[in-house]
């Protein structure tokens, strides 16, 4: 398998787990809220929230720039 | 990446700790009823946005008419529905009969922002570009975030809530992002997050007494004088450094770093005990230094939302952190800030977290953007991208404090029109500022990753040009080959300095002493970091070793008669610069060493010399540490009569010839096929004859082939196994399986040669 369609297949993994995640913050969307803003030991929701979003968007964005060519300049020297 | 997780884990730790500290702060909800009426309403206490309720009017003459200052009214007469707006904000509802009395009902609608499709365009854009300007000079994008937020409807507070909520995130993805490039700092990120995260408190808390002693204008003003004498001081001097290091070198190519002679005199004081070193600054300095500008990042983030106008300067000019590190590692300080910060607002129920998901899912975007953009630019572009934006902010904010001033009677009152002239100003200075921002960025990525596509482009073309005329020039009578395959011309070692190596060094010199060719021996050293700082003197570091290694190994060679090239390549990954260096030195042969131990297979062979295989254009040869190649006997194993076995049967037939070897070919098979196999394995043999090489011929039933193969040659004590390329098309599709290459290569006591085809 070549580099390429190895990201292209991160990035279609990872942006289809980001869809699901978002999807399940807009459909539960309320639920959520109600948790939250009792505040107290409820802060770990959106922590929680917080980091998994980072992880998963993370790699997606990582992902797509990678699969448009946008990488970091590297520094050989010989 | 290690180092960043343990410092996450000792974060989690202080801010539970921290956890306990903090003070909830519970939300007011006011119901007052004013005039001669009487109203009627259950739970209007625990109205919130979009709920609707019933509300009824009593003590009223004739028709009455229902106004609401956000909200929606259905219905008419002394009973209607009221439809509470999506922003959470304080409601009033006004009721006027036809005698002309008026009654006014005054109550807070809670909740959060009821979030439209524009809103969520929005917040997107806005996070992107603030991320992208994160990435880029390790923070920004808050100033304009939480007012944003608020023109929106979102309260004050929750809009820094969210604010905080989806920046450390943002600041954590943009931190291990930049740590791949080697430009991140984390021990120093760490020590000044936590006296960052002290700062905080202290800066909260000088607002809340601020807030308490002058109401909301002295607040406001308070923090738009930090902001002007701030960015006024930091701003122009960041500024005006890039400026100097710009005209210096006469071109936009200026190198960077020069350490300040403050940051040299930080790096000369010794108090014993509070000595620490940082990789970044290169050396030991004392953690009273790094504190208490810690704590003014902290308490600049806590009244401005912009720690980092403080915290990279600081960074920069007073301990000598190089412009693209202190960016990166102030991104660790705005994480244990940002997840501190969340924390304490979490537990007031003040995060909107889907508020903060949005402008997350647009910020990440940015925040890799800006990462990927400083490993194309010098580090003086950080300078130029964060003094402009200080510079427009200060702007922005000066704008205000006349209205400020007014507002408190320091200065005559303005015309209302003046006022909201100087709002909207210093709103879109805000916006103008990131998107200033965001363009440097977005202009100096894209023409930097030109310039260096064009270079690679122009590279390229120049190692085609070159190869073009050396094969002309080296192989222009090489006819009698049957293949390129059986060619050993041109061999590459990748030495790796280690104990793994010993076996593949020794047999790299003597198989180019016994077959003549070339040698080149080359050693990688792995620097993700793009930081040209940082990659110099990394660089320099562990070239300085890798040659010294090389240096003896080129004796070694010498010594046996060999001449042979050396060349120290850096990179990212090993395997990629091993791969290339075979590709531009035109390698037939590449020798490694195998790692781990045996008896493990997962560790017996590392995933690098499984990539190496399947990746690389040329045969590779795997030399276990004690194995040596002496010429007792070749063990040919065949799998079919398929292209890839000629070919490792020609490889093998030259390697024998040269090593006077016999060479014992071997199938091992099933019983059904036994008659296949022996044809094939026949076939061989008789070319092999034909070119004058002592052959062999083995098969073998049984189901365990490289058990059987590796045991063959174990018996008859051959000290090298030929596998064509077949294998690598099994290694390829069950890396971590139990391909019988695999392990064939993993479990061999002698040397394994991989044809490619």
């Amino acid at each position: 398998m070549t580099n390429k369609s190895v990201v292209l297949n991160q990035a279609l993994l990872f942006g289809t787990y980001s869809v699901i995640l978002y999807f399940l913050l807009y459909h539960f969307n309320d639920l959520i809220l109600d948790f939250s803003k009792q505040g107290g030991w409820y802060f770990i929701i959106p922590i929680v929230i917080a980091f998994t979003f980072s992880v998963i968007h993370g790699a997606f964005t990582g992902y797509f720039w990678d699969l448009l060519g946008i990488k970091a300049k590297t520094v050989r020297k010989n | 990446m290690t180092n960043l997780l343990k410092a996450t884990k000792v974060v989690v730790v202080l801010c539970l700790q921290f956890i306990i500290w903090s003070a909830s702060v519970q939300a007011e909800v006011g119901n007052e009823p004013t005039g001669p009426f009487t109203f009627e309403a259950v739970n209007l206490a625990d109205i919130e946005t979009t709920d609707q309720i019933t509300i009824k009017v009593s003590g009223t003459t004739g028709e009455v008419s229902w106004k609401a200052k956000n909200g929606e009214i259905q219905g008419t007469g002394n009973e209607v529905i009221f439809i509470a707006s999506g922003k959470p904000d304080t409601e009033i509802i006004t009721v006027t009969d036809a005698s002309g009395q008026t009654g006014t009902l005054k109550f807070d609608v809670g909740g959060f922002l009821a979030l439209t499709l524009n809103k969520i365009i929005f917040l997107f854009v806005v996070g992107f570009v603030g991320g992208l300007v994160s990435g880029f000079i390790g923070s920004g994008g808050a100033f304009v975030l939480t007012p944003a937020m608020m023109s929106m409807g979102v309260p004050a507070i929750m809009a820094v809530a969210s604010n905080m909520c989806h920046k450390f995130p943002k600041a954590l993805v943009g931190s291990m992002k930049r740590a791949k490039y080697g430009q991140v700092d984390v021990k120093l990120g760490v020590v000044m997050g936590i006296s960052a995260e002290a700062g905080v408190l202290y800066g909260a808390s000088i607002q809340t007494q601020i807030k308490e002693a002058f109401g909301d204008v002295g607040s406001n003003l308070y923090v738009s004088f930090v902001f002007v004498v701030v960015l006024a001081v930091v701003g122009s001097y960041v500024l005006r450094d890039a400026w100097k290091i710009y005209k210096q070198s006469g071109d936009a190519n200026a190198e960077a770093h020069k350490v300040t002679k403050l940051a040299k005199w930080v790096h000369s004081v010794n108090i014993p005990g509070t000595m620490m070193y940082f990789p970044s600054i290169g050396t030991k300095i004392s953690v009273l230094f790094t504190i208490p500008l810690g704590f003014a990042t902290g308490l600049l983030a806590a009244t401005i939302a912009v720690g980092g106008f403080i915290g990279v300067p600081a960074l920069m000019y007073v301990l000598g952190v190089p412009a693209l590190m202190a960016s990166a590692t102030e991104l660790v300080i705005a994480f244990v800030m940002g997840m501190g910060g969340t924390i304490k607002y979490a537990i007031s129920g003040y995060v909107d977290v889907r508020l903060a998901m949005i402008i997350l899912a647009g910020s990440l975007f940015g925040v890799q953007l800006g990462a990927i953009g400083t490993t194309y630019v010098k580090d003086f572009m950080v300078k130029v991208v964060m003094g402009v934006i200080m510079m427009l902010v200060l702007v922005s904010r000066g704008l205000k404090v006349p209205v400020y001033l007014a507002e408190i009677g320091e200065i005559d009152p303005l015309s209302p029109s003046l006022v909201s002239f100087l709002d909207i100003t210093s709103y879109i200075m805000l916006i103008a500022a990131l998107a200033v921002g965001a363009f440097i960025i977005l202009y100096a990525l894209v023409s930097g990753y030109r310039k260096h596509t064009r270079k690679l482009a122009a590279e390229s073309a120049g190692l085609v040009e070159q190869s073009k005329s050396k094969v002309t020039e080296v192989f222009p009578t090489e006819t009698t080959q049957l293949s390129p395959i059986g060619r050993f011309e041109r061999i590459l070692f990748a030495n790796d300095n280690s104990e793994f190596g010993v076996g593949a060094k020794r047999e790299a010199i003597r198989l180019v002493q016994r077959i003549g060719g070339n040698l080149s021996i080359i050693s990688v050293i792995v620097n993700h970091s793009a930081n040209e700082f940082m990659a110099q003197r990394t660089f320099e570091k562990e070239s300085q070793d890798a040659i010294d290694n090389l240096e003896v190994v080129k004796s070694q060679a010498i010594d046996a008669g060999i001449d042979c090239t050396i060349s120290v390549h850096q990179g990212e990954n090993i395997t990629n610069e091993i791969i290339s260096a075979s590709e531009e030195k035109h390698s037939d042969l590449i020798v490694i060493g195998r790692r781990g131990k045996k008896g493990l297979l997962q560790s017996i062979m590392g995933d690098r010399t499984n990539e190496i295989i399947y990746r690389s254009s040329c045969s590779v040869l795997v030399v276990p540490k004690a194995a040596k190649i002496k010429g007792k006997s070749i063990l040919l194993a065949v799998a079919d009569g398929s292209h890839s076995s000629d070919m490792a049967a020609v490889a093998a037939g030259k390697l024998a010839r040269h090593l006077n070897a016999p060479l014992i070919v071997l199938s091992v098979t099933s019983a059904k096929l036994k008659e296949d196999a022996e044809a094939i394995v026949a076939r061989i043999c008789h070319f092999l004859r034909d070119d004058g090489v002592t052959v062999e011929s083995k098969v073998v039933v049984n189901e365990k082939s490289a058990t059987t193969i590796v045991e063959t040659a174990k018996n008859i004590k051959s000290d090298l196994i030929v596998v064509g390329s077949q294998g690598c098309a099994d290694l390829q599709k069950t890396l971590l399986g139990t391909s019988v290459s695999k392990r064939v290569i993993g479990t061999a006591e002698c040397a394994v040669l991989v044809v490619k085809t």
